[in-house]
């Protein structure tokens, strides 16, 4: 049934190849350590912005969401991929997902908890956050926002716990060599695990409770996300299709980042027989089917509102076509979703290493669409800037701000290291079973 | 090269033909004598310069520009900027004149401004030269009426009448002129004259907005030679205004506790069910445990 896996291996090969990683080795100290040198330097801006205020950043009245909130929507927005690949598909019986369905999981709860964290950078007084909840109108997306993106990552982390159960029970059993404590969090996480058939009814029930439930939260945690903006009346914001934007949007950078964590596993944790040529090939025709579903709302969310000469929506495309944000716009457009999709057409283009390094390049112009998103509404207001300081006319984010921003990825490629060090990063038993099953 | 130079000096000379041409054509508009020596019978004061700046911006700023600015419209002849020695040096009667008279492409006051009027906009032209000291007439033997008003609506003809009193005498053709004052200036209701019994009707429209008693703020001017009068009041002449709160009622812009019923259920019965299938799911998971010992 899954085409993907070719080779013969036997369980005890399975479980010698996806548990070796789980260990503690130098380069992996190393890695850690370097991820924790560049969060301290990071979090030395953070402290800064702590104590001056938003002042040192580029954020001013007129550009008060910069790289931190367009950030946030690219986090929020690549976290959804979790959802697409382990629910939708898992739920279709897809059956090539399944060793992919961890990386995926993965990647949804290391960015959407890091999400949550990027709004409070974005605060000049963090400790105003618990305003929301004593003061907050249920009426507000912000409300809503908080309310979803806290639900999303519990089901996220609970969806990548349960499946998740046979193979820290295996940990258990097989890991003598790691340090005590780990040990104990495995028994104690494994919840007295012993493949009973029972067992694993419960789990499969609960799996798929939660696989059913997340897929109107992670639907929702994005079109919620849209619509901090498209419920503000401000050109290039005011649209009713934000909602499908965003998701469909979400579903390119999720997959291109999926594709990257791929490449690195699987280059890293030696998985060539787990994570395959195919898999790859597969990836890159979801991505292409995702891409050519932004591209239809992206033509959407220009030509409507484009097509009326005068409006202040048109001024604010015309803006993105040939205007001031003209060459930012076209970058994003034809060389991070357009080009990259059509490459991906070629099957050549499919394999490992230009795959990344196209999904790179289409993870970097997600990001930047976001800030095309965020930033050039606010310069254009309906009233517009004046008497004002030259500086507030643009928007460019300073040092500590980007130091801020770099520290979200960082954080989230810790969240993923270090659990893709503590867990088997492919679903021992689930490869298991499917070679059972293709045996008989 | 030798061209261009040629075509500089061809320039240069028509320019100077132009400035003088100009100074001439300004010199060469006659005033009667008598109309030169003409003198405002009020005293410029800012109320005049605030009135003439309003009349100057809606009918003169097209074409002369805002004053001291040399922003006027470049005609043949030039209109000449008001701040400007060209125009100080006339007398206030001339420059009251040519106003009022025009002449040329500059057109005929005299039937959009009242005398009074015309005097607020010489008076905001002076109001740009310092040096300037208003001649004042020779007052000798005049007697300057001392007018007194009173008001009253007529909701029957929906007109505001104005009596015109000078020593408990009425006063015929007395210029009236009524304002609605606004939060930001005045509006004009409308300009009459008192007839023998001095009484002067002023068309009012009563679909305009008041208070909430139907109330309007109402400022009355009256006017006939040296004679001047103001007088403010509050009248209730149209319909009131009712006024209701932005956030009366349930509505998704009001506050938490006023938010719409539907929004609120569908908020928490959302939150809470799926939080409580998190919870059912999460206390479940002792079950996998139990399940281990049960067959054990």
């Amino acid at each position: 049934m899954n085409e993907t896996i070719t080779k013969e291996l036997s369980e005890s090969q399975i479980d010698q190849d996806l548990l070796k990683n789980v260990n503690w080795g130098g380069k992996f100290k190393l890695w850690l350590a370097f991820l924790a040198v560049s969060l301290i330097i990071c979090l030395y801006y953070y402290y800064q912005q702590l104590q001056n205020g938003l002042g040192v950043t580029g954020l001013h009245d007129y550009v008060s969401w910069g790289i931190y909130i367009s950030n946030f929507v690219f986090f929020v927005a690549t976290s959804l991929i979790g959802m697409l690949i382990s629910s939708v598909l898992g739920l279709m019986n897809v059956s090539w997902v399944k060793p992919l369905a961890r990386i995926a999981e993965l990647v949804a709860v290391a960015f959407a908890m890091v999400a949550g964290l990027i709004i409070i950078t974005d605060m000049g007084r963090p400790d105003r956050l618990l305003n929301v909840f004593m003061h907050g109108r249920v009426q507000s997306p912000i409300v809503w926002d908080i309310a979803v993106v806290v639900t999303y990552v519990a089901i996220s982390v609970l969806l990548l716990y349960i499946p998740m159960l046979p193979d820290i029970a295996l940990c258990r059993d097989k890991l003598k060599n790691v340090p005590k404590w780990q040990q104990k969090m495995y028994k104690f996480l494994a919840l007295g695990w012993s493949g009973k058939a029972k067992q694993f009814k419960i789990m499969h029930n609960y799996t798929r409770i939660l696989l059913i439930l997340i897929i109107p939260i992670a639907l929702s945690i994005h079109t919620v996300t849209s619509w901090l903006f498209a419920m503000t009346l401000r050109s290039g914001w005011d649209s009713p299709i934000f909602g499908p934007y965003f998701v469909s949007g979400a579903f390119v950078a999720g997959c291109a980042a999926v594709i990257i964590a791929m490449y690195f596993f699987q280059k890293n944790y030696k998985l060539k027989d787990y994570i395959t040529v195919d898999h790859f090939d597969r990836m890159g025709r979801l991505l292409v089917l995702v891409a050519l579903v932004y591209v239809y709302f992206n033509i959407n969310e220009i030509i409507v509102p484009g097509y009326k000469a005068n409006t202040a929506d048109a001024k604010h495309v015309h803006e993105m076509l040939y205007g001031h944000e003209s060459v930012m716009f076209w970058l994003v457009q034809l060389g991070g979703l357009v080009i990259p999709f059509l490459l991906i057409l070629f099957r050549p283009m499919r394999r490992p290493l230009p795959l990344t390094l196209i999904s790179i390049i289409v993870l970097a112009g997600a990001w930047f669409k976001r800030v095309l998103i965020v930033v050039p509404t606010q310069l254009t207001p309906y009233y517009p800037i004046q008497n004002v300081p030259e500086n507030w006319t643009h928007y460019s984010p300073t040092l500590p701000e980007i130091a801020i921003t770099v520290a979200s990825f960082i954080l989230v490629l810790l969240i993923m290291t270090v659990l893709a060090k503590l867990f088997p990063i492919i679903p021992i038993w689930e490869v298991k079973e499917e070679i059972n099953h293709n045996k008989k | 090269m030798k061209n261009i130079k040629q075509y500089r000096l061809i320039i240069l000379f028509c320019l100077c033909f132009l400035a003088v041409a100009n100074v001439n054509a300004q010199s060469d508009w006659p005033v009667p004598a008598k109309e030169n020596e003409n003198m405002s019978p009020f005293l410029f004061d800012d109320d005049m310069v605030l009135e003439g700046r309003i009349s100057y911006e809606n009918s003169c700023t097209s074409c002369h520009g805002t004053p001291g600015q040399d922003d006027f419209t470049p005609m043949a002849p030039p209109p000449g900027d008001p701040a400007s020695d060209q125009f100080q040096l006339q007398t206030d009667g001339a420059l009251f004149h040519k106003i009022k008279m025009g002449r040329g492409s500059m057109p005929k006051f005299e039937d959009a401004f009242a005398d009074d009027e015309l005097w607020n906009i010489v008076a905001y032209i002076r109001s740009f030269n310092k040096d300037y000291k208003q001649p004042l007439p020779n007052m000798e033997g005049v007697e300057i009426p001392e007018y007194s008003m009173k008001l009253s609506f007529d909701d029957n003809i929906d007109k505001l009448v104005v009596k015109v009193f000078a020593k408990n005498q009425p006063q015929p053709e007395v210029s009236i002129a009524a304002y609605v004052m606004g939060t930001f200036g005045k509006y004009l209701l409308g300009k009459s004259q008192t007839n023998e019994l001095g009484i002067a009707y002023i068309d009012v429209d009563p679909t305009m907005p008041g208070d909430e008693e139907g109330k309007l703020s109402v400022m009355v001017k009256a006017s006939k030679g040296f004679g001047r009068a103001k007088m403010n009041e509050e009248m209730v002449m149209v319909e009131p205004t009712i006024r209701k709160s932005a956030i009366e009622g349930r509505h998704i812009w009001s506050t938490d506790k006023m938010a719409p019923v539907w929004l609120k259920v569908s908020f928490f019965i959302t939150v809470f069910g799926v939080w409580f299938v998190l919870l059912f799911i999460v206390i479940g998971l002792r079950n996998i445990n139990k399940a281990n010992k049960e067959e054990a």
